[in-house]
């Protein structure tokens, strides 16, 4: 199937609309400037806002009511990407699916009303400090078909790779039937939080930021949303919608590196750029341009300069960083950034990477100025903290991914760890030192469950939290307020995201996995099943540990206990696999093998295609696409017919010894209950022979 | 400058949460970052706020922690020579 975009909004210091952002990014017009909304003593840092006040946003928006800026964000970027895609589902009855990354969620109103708070007073505010929140409190403004988002909405919190993972679990819903429509994307405010969290950290510039130059002193911090609408392209063209771009491949995996610093390899960022060339089928040399992470941090630049000079070699596409425009709008970077590719596709030109002007050494040179060119294909990538990386390619043509009905999965095993001495056996006190308690007791857990159920390294780690990580989010609230904003630990802010622990667990077990971390208070556990069954499903990932995750922490309680709620401890962690393995998950199996299913000869003048399996004899004119149904249905226990002949697509490349390399790219096959299934490349790496004797 | 030394140790035994460690398991000589401590950049982060905090004194640029905290005792020498509380 081909998934369309077929709406976008963006939001964010070049503008509150898509015309306001491709105008700035045309007339190379910086939205980095002195903040105006947001109220902190560093007025010394220069920020990336949206320049209108809370109140100044909700009569843009026509609402009253109290919210989160983050929401506002939102709500506008969300409305115009719908408004763009032409929807009108007032009536609809289809599934809608509604993901939205963020981090910040209501840290701004809890910062503000701490003090509030501790008096009893604008209690009203306290539910929207959760991240989930925000997304529903989103969901539920996006009239006219507020009433038909139900289904399912979920907040994915991998800090500053949000968006891209929320856009990622929207087309694999949509491939395996979930939703018909889906709007994902991202949205984060500024807070005096995050600031001051970053300034611990000692990367924010006190000047412009410059991505990727020599000099560069740091980032920006921004603000803004930005979202995509998807659907599948035969529902678009049926509603005369216009397709802007197509999805065309995308990976999420870890750098397991460190909690805030990219490796020097930049593995994670090559894994996750190389694992979206795959699914997309795409070569390196086919991509026209990156939209690079490009924060103008020192580390983030040159590490994502040598995972793009590993992946690219001598093709190396034109790359800029839209952040110089519009700062580092974190969770919501990946939305917006996608969201800017689509303009940049559809108006033929490469953005500006801003105040650029010297190389150095191990970084790559980005394109200083605007270039008119068509744009075929286009990456974005997204990098956040824990080395959570995302990739996601935007395509002018339609790219056709695997779709699948979903699978069962099975609990292999679910562990707590609440005895002390048993989790000194899995966390050592060097591992230990930083964590809290209850980090240490998921930690443990998490490790026990690997080594109990002979998974050591899942293909997927995604957490389920509905409030994050509380404790160390608490010491930085208070101390940042006690303090004025001065003098603040790193410590607490580095580990008060809600991806902490599923990144600390990948990075002490050394995976570069899928990780992912979802918010969405009580229905966070449902979302995360639902993304690895999602996956599960598509074969994208065979095993994953779960893991669930609050912190019971004294001050918030006291705070909750004002609307009669309160935390809990929870420290689990699961092993779940695929109940029945799918086609593409032995598919996957031969590729991390290194086998192949099929060894294929090809004789040029030969019509038929003749082939043999590895350790078989070959069958001189046999059909392929006999053996590869009776290998199929031998492998799948039930018989596998492929539809048609033409169904099986095939690549053909000539090696410098002339041996013509055939790799099968597509299939249809149908089973025993007439179900079709597409299956799509990755399951031949083939060889053929000219001079062979056939 | 020895009272200072062992001040700094029992700082910097609190501030990096070294749980079970005493002043005296740290070898004032002995490298701080990689081997020795084995501290990284987060922590690299939290001595130069330990010093802000206790010492007054302001490095606006994390590369120049390097040199400074080498050892405990260049550490101490450093904020010997530049405190200013």
């Amino acid at each position: 199937m081909r998934i369309a975009v077929t709406g976008i909004g963006t939001v964010s210091a070049i503008g509150i609309t898509c015309a306001q952002t491709l105008q700035s990014l045309l007339d190379e017009w910086s939205g980095i400037g002195k903040m105006y909304a947001l109220s902190s003593n560093h007025t010394e840092l220069p920020v990336g806002e949206v320049p209108y006040s809370d109140a100044e946003l909700k009569d843009l928006l026509g609402i009253n009511e109290p919210m989160p800026r983050t929401a506002l964000l939102g709500i506008m970027a969300a409305r115009e990407a719908l408004r763009t895609a032409g929807m009108s589902i007032a009536n609809s009855q289809e599934p809608i699916a509604f993901i939205s990354g963020t981090t910040v969620g209501g840290m701004d109103l809890t910062e503000q009303h701490w003090a509030d708070y501790q008096e009893g007073k604008a209690i009203e505010h306290i539910r929207m400090h959760e991240a989930g929140e925000t997304t529903r409190i989103i969901a539920k403004h996006l009239s006219p078909f507020t009433s038909h988002l139900s289904p399912f909405i979920a907040t994915p919190s991998t800090a500053c790779s949000s968006a891209l993972n929320a856009i990622m679990l929207g087309a694999n819903l949509l491939r395996t039937g979930q939703a018909k429509t889906v709007l994902a994307g991202g949205a984060e405010s500024l807070s005096k939080f995050h600031l001051n969290g970053f300034n611990t950290l000692m990367i924010l510039d006190h000047e412009a930021c410059r991505p990727f130059d020599a000099d560069r002193a740091g980032l920006n911090l921004g603000e803004g949303a930005g979202y995509l609408v998807l659907e599948r392209e035969e529902d678009a063209l049926a509603r005369g919608a216009k397709i802007l771009a197509y999805i065309g491949g995308y990976a999420n995996t870890c750098d397991a590196y460190h909690q805030t610093a990219s490796s020097a390899d930049g593995e994670g960022a090559y894994r996750a750029m190389k694992g979206a060339l795959e699914m997309a089928h795409l070569n390196p040399a086919d991509i026209d341009y990156v939209n690079a992470h490009g924060t103008a941090t020192p580390n983030n630049d040159l590490s994502e300069s040598v995972a793009l000079l590993r992946l690219f070699v001598d093709h190396m596409p034109a790359v800029s960083s839209t952040k110089a425009f519009t700062g580092h709008t974190t969770s919501a970077s990946g939305g917006l950034e996608a969201a800017i590719c689509v303009l940049a596709m559809q108006h033929a030109f490469v953005p500006a990477n801003l105040r650029w002007s010297k190389t150095a050494e191990g970084l790559i040179t980005p394109v200083c100025h605007t270039e008119h060119k068509p744009l075929r294909h286009v990456l974005c990538n997204a990098f956040g903290f824990g080395g959570n990386e995302s990739a996601l390619i935007l395509s002018a043509e339609g790219i056709d991914l695997s779709e699948a009905p979903l699978v069962e999965i099975s609990k292999q095993r679910e562990v707590e760890v609440s005895d002390d001495s048993e989790v000194s056996t899995f966390v050592s006190p060097a591992e230990a030192r930083r964590m809290t308690p209850q980090m240490r007791r998921i930690v443990a857990a998490a490790k026990k469950a690997m080594q109990e159920s002979g998974v050591a390294q899942p293909d997927a780690i995604v957490c389920a939290t509905q409030w994050g990580c509380m404790l160390q989010s608490m010491r930085f609230l208070q101390d940042m307020i006690a303090s004025d904003e001065q003098q603040l630990k790193p410590t607490p802010f580095i580990q008060s995201t809600h991806n902490t622990v599923a990144s600390l667990i990948a990075i002490l077990t050394g995976n570069h996995g899928y990780n992912a971390t979802y918010s969405q208070g009580k229905q966070s556990l449902a979302c995360a099943l639902t993304d690895i069954r999602t996956q599960m499903a598509l074969g994208l990932i065979r095993s994953a540990l779960v893991l669930e995750f609050d912190e019971q922490v004294e001050t918030w309680d006291q705070v909750l206990s004002l609307i009669g709620d309160r935390t809990e401890n929870i420290a689990r962690a699961s092993i779940y696999i695929c109940k029945k393995p799918s086609i593409y998950q032995l598919i996957e199996s031969h590729k991390s093998q290194d086998k192949s299913l099929f060894v294929l000869r090809f004789n040029p003048e030969h019509p038929i295609f003749a082939g043999h399996f590895p350790g078989q004899p070959v069958v001189p004119g046999a059909c392929l696409v006999q053996i590869a149904e009776d290998l199929l249905s031998d492998m799948l226990g039930h018989a596998v017919r492929f539809n048609s002949v033409t169904n099986l697509k095939f690549r053909q490349a000539i090696t410098p010894d002339k041996e013509v390399l055939m790799t099968i790219t597509e299939g249809k096959y149908t089973i025993e209950d007439n179900v079709s299934h597409v299956m799509y490349a990755q399951f031949a790496a083939t060889y053929m022979c000219p001079d062979s004797d056939l | 400058m020895e009272q200072l030394i062992e001040q700094l140790k029992a700082q910097i035994i609190e501030a990096l949460n070294f749980e079970d460690m005493t002043p005296a398991d740290i070898d004032t000589d002995a490298p701080l970052f990689g081997e020795g401590l084995g501290l990284d950049s987060i922590d690299a982060l939290e001595l130069i706020m330990l010093m802000d905090r206790e010492y007054g004194i302001k490095l606006a640029d994390p590369k120049a922690g390097k040199a400074i905290f080498q050892s405990v005792r260049t550490m101490a020498e450093y904020i010997q020579a530049n405190r200013t509380k």
